[in-house]
């Protein structure tokens, strides 16, 4: 069994390095061969779901590197459920990528960043120490940054991926105090270890290692104030957005808070910090998602925001509904994001949504599957994410927090709007890809990748399509895990008592019991749909369309136009002083104190050779005197020691 | 009567400054050459007379090595001197100064 859990780690690696060595040579065959890696991966993880969820998690030791440096791989139930997702829908979005990839002339390349990111995701999950942990999340934000600069030659792509590293790198260093201060504390980085001695932690070590992990957390998260690499980063293809945001990187803060659950228990300032910025993110994003029209970027802003309801779940310790709004999440964002590819594809790379309209008869199929994952993104009854939802927005008041709670149950009206703003104004009225650009306040119209390249094949269409209709069947089932018919339900089960009992509390009676909370959070996420609709639904608006968005273009509040500048602000505290940095001291101490030390040794060595230069007669007779001269003297001075003996 | 050894070092002594000398003032490359090769020997018949004397073989073994090195270092010489002929157009050692500083 152990064998079979390094396999199921390793397999991604080696196929990215089969890859990267022979891309050239498998062409677009590597499409197949590394979607087949990841779905072997999948395989194992369902062979391993015995094993991992027994009493005691799976365990295989790696190697031992000084005093309580022992790393090693571990399966419990936490890490299993990554791990699925990773392998099960990373692999059905390698599968689809085949098809969206199909004229890029680098494939291999791509498919190898694919499965490298895979794997330092599984790094990540299935690390049973810290460092590994710490490394597994290092990888995570390189092969992030490969992915979301693929097409290096737009410089928006470059310098997107430079700041998702930067702001990734800011949060590994986070976590790398975190993992000093454990260490220090405990003289271990097992996590069994660790949680063994969490009781023992004085209070300002337990905090101080929670925010440096909640740093770490919330660069990889996108969470306030941290967040802004998340909409630049749909540069990257589709694929790419997709599984950085359903699959994989972005949920790694959720991963990290409910795997440290031993430590942020016992922490409610952590926690607080935690769910109060979780709060914070989810509302942003929602809001910001209103005022989007990059239809990638209105789903980057979804997803934050569903991050955020995640992170907020974790802080506030209802562990068990954050993780299963990750499970859900994980679901019907793969299945919009790759309905959105599926457009973008076929409109040949346009992304705007004023471009779009009227989709419904063109691409049938594309419209039910985002319509599905919209109505699971906004909690709609009987689809996955009302489940997850309700219990994310119930665990905050659960767990005494009803300010949290009646933000969340706000964020959910406004999803709704935004979602099926988003769904209208792409799907509904008249196509208005041939309208220019001016009559809707867009920009001048670029040359783009895709006109420049220019499509001559395609792969099959069902190559495409396979994945996302895979895709509908958890996207409205994966909620039922968590219903219970008397008794626990299976999703609690399934963890056991890995978050302790904090979730199962009796807590006090709540003035609003869960059936109410539910029909009051489906009154506005219906108000949301209903404002959606008179405003891009009806057959007025519709047939307005083109004036109404160009309106809406211009009027639209400065606020979401530049995302509440946090941009500019970051901008202004951080980058203008580090770059004001950067020009004093190379206008200062480079001339002057390392250029001048180095211009002074060579003055020296310069001086010393015009001295010794007279030497260098180029006699070569002389040089034969010296030395004679030299060898005579030599001699009478051991003559004349000797004759002194 | 056979001669002792300070006859033999003292001859090795004259050779040796024969050889000196004539590095030091002929300006031919061919007889400095040679004159390397005179205070070789001078060496070596030193070696070997230290050698006999102290009944030790390794001075012996010495006087092969130089004997070798000798030979080497003739034929390098002379390559060098057939080298320096060629870009100079001249072979005397003093108005082959390009290194002068």
């Amino acid at each position: 069994m152990t064998s079979l859990l390094e396999q199921l780690w390793l397999l991604p690696l080696l196929s990215a390095i089969v890859l990267w060595t022979f891309g050239p040579q498998l062409k677009r065959a590597s499409g197949a061969l590394g979607s087949a890696s990841v779905l072997a991966s999948f395989v194992v993880a369902v062979v391993l779901y015995p094993s991992a969820t027994g009493p005691v998690p799976l365990h295989l030791a790696l190697g031992t590197w000084g005093p309580g440096f022992t790393f090693g791989l571990q399966l419990d139930p936490l890490s299993l459920l990554w791990t699925f997702i990773i392998t099960g829908v990373g692999g059905l979005i390698h599968v689809y990528s085949i098809g969206y990839m199909w004229s890029d002339k680098a494939i291999a390349r791509f498919f190898a960043y694919m499965n490298f990111f895979v794997f330092a995701m599984l790094t990540l999950v299935l690390s049973d120490n810290v460092v590994g942990l710490l490394i597994g999340w290092g990888l995570v934000g390189l092969a992030s940054y490969f992915l979301i600069g693929f097409w290096f030659y737009k410089p928006s792509a470059v310098a997107a991926a430079k700041k998702a590293f930067v702001i990734n790198v800011f949060g590994d260093v986070g976590i790398m105090f975190a993992v000093f201060a454990l260490y220090a504390a405990t003289g271990s980085i097992a996590f069994a270890d660790i949680f063994a001695k969490a009781g023992t932690l004085p209070v300002g070590v337990l905090i101080a290692v929670c925010v440096g992990l909640f740093v770490g957390a919330a660069a990889k998260s996108a969470q306030v104030p941290l967040q802004t690499w998340l909409p630049d980063a749909m540069e990257g293809p589709t694929p790419v957005s997709a599984l950085i945001h359903a699959a994989t990187m972005v949920t790694a803060g959720v991963y990290l808070v409910a795997r440290f659950a031993p430590l942020y228990s016992l922490s409610p300032t952590a926690q607080e910090l935690v769910a109060v910025v979780g709060a914070t993110t989810m509302v942003l994003g929602a809001i910001l998602g209103v005022g989007q029209w990059d239809i990638k970027r209105i789903l980057a802003y979804s997803t934050m925001s569903q991050i955020g309801y995640m992170i907020m779940g974790v802080g506030v310790g209802a562990y068990q509904a954050g993780v299963l709004h990750f499970f859900t999440h994980a679901f019907f964002k793969a299945q919009l994001f790759l309905g959105a590819g599926l457009i973008i594809h076929a409109l040949h790379d346009e992304q705007d949504v004023r471009k779009m309209g009227g989709l419904r008869e063109r691409m049938p199929f594309a419209f039910w599957a985002m319509l599905i994952g919209t109505l699971a993104i906004i909690g709609f009854p009987l689809t996955s994410g009302f489940y997850s939802k309700d219990a994310v927005i119930y665990g905050a008041l659960e767990h005494g927090h009803p300010w949290l709670y009646v933000a969340g149950v706000l964020t959910a009206g406004i999803t709704a709007y935004y979602m099926f703003r988003m769904l209208f104004v792409t799907f509904f009225g008249p196509y208005r890809g041939g309208v220019p650009n001016e009559r809707l306040a867009m920009p001048p119209a670029a040359v783009t990748h895709a006109e420049a390249e220019g499509h001559d094949s395609h792969a099959p269409d069902w190559v495409m399509q396979l994945p996302v209709a895979i895709l509908i069947v958890p996207t409205i089932a994966a909620g039922y895990a968590s219903v219970s018919f008397g008794g626990p339900s299976p999703w609690s089960r399934f963890f056991g008592t890995l978050f302790g009992t904090s979730y199962n509390v009796a807590g006090p009676i709540l003035p609003v019991p869960e059936w109410a909370s539910s029909i009051f959070v489906l009154l506005l996420v219906a108000a949301g749909i209903v404002i959606a609709y008179l405003r891009y639904g009806t057959p007025a608006a519709q047939a307005g369309a083109i004036e109404r968005l160009r309106a809406e273009a211009v009027r639209m509040p400065p606020a979401l136009v530049h995302a509440f500048w946090f941009d500019d602000a970051i901008e202004a505290a951080i980058v203008h002083p580090a770059q004001a940095l950067g020009v004093a001291i190379s206008r200062f101490v480079d001339p002057h104190v390392i250029d001048a030390g180095v211009r002074d040794v060579v003055w020296i060595a310069g001086a010393l050779g015009v001295i010794f230069r007279k030497l260098q007669t180029g006699l070569v007779r002389g040089y034969a005197l010296t030395i004679v001269i030299g060898a005579a003297l030599f001699i009478a001075y051991f003559a004349t020691l000797g004759a002194s003996r | 009567m056979q001669p002792d050894l300070s006859s033999y070092v003292a001859l090795s002594a004259v050779m040796f400054f024969i050889g000196v000398s004539g590095v030091i003032v002929r300006r031919n490359p061919l007889i400095v050459l040679m004159s390397i090769e005179l205070m070789l020997n001078a060496a070596n018949l030193a070696l070997v007379a230290f050698a006999r004397a102290w009944v030790n073989n390794a001075g012996h073994v010495f006087v092969f090595l130089v004997v070798t090195v000798a030979a080497a270092e003739a034929a390098i010489g002379l390559a060098i001197v057939v080298a320096v002929f060629r870009s100079a157009k001249n072979v005397d050692v003093d108005e082959v100064a390009r290194l002068r500083g």
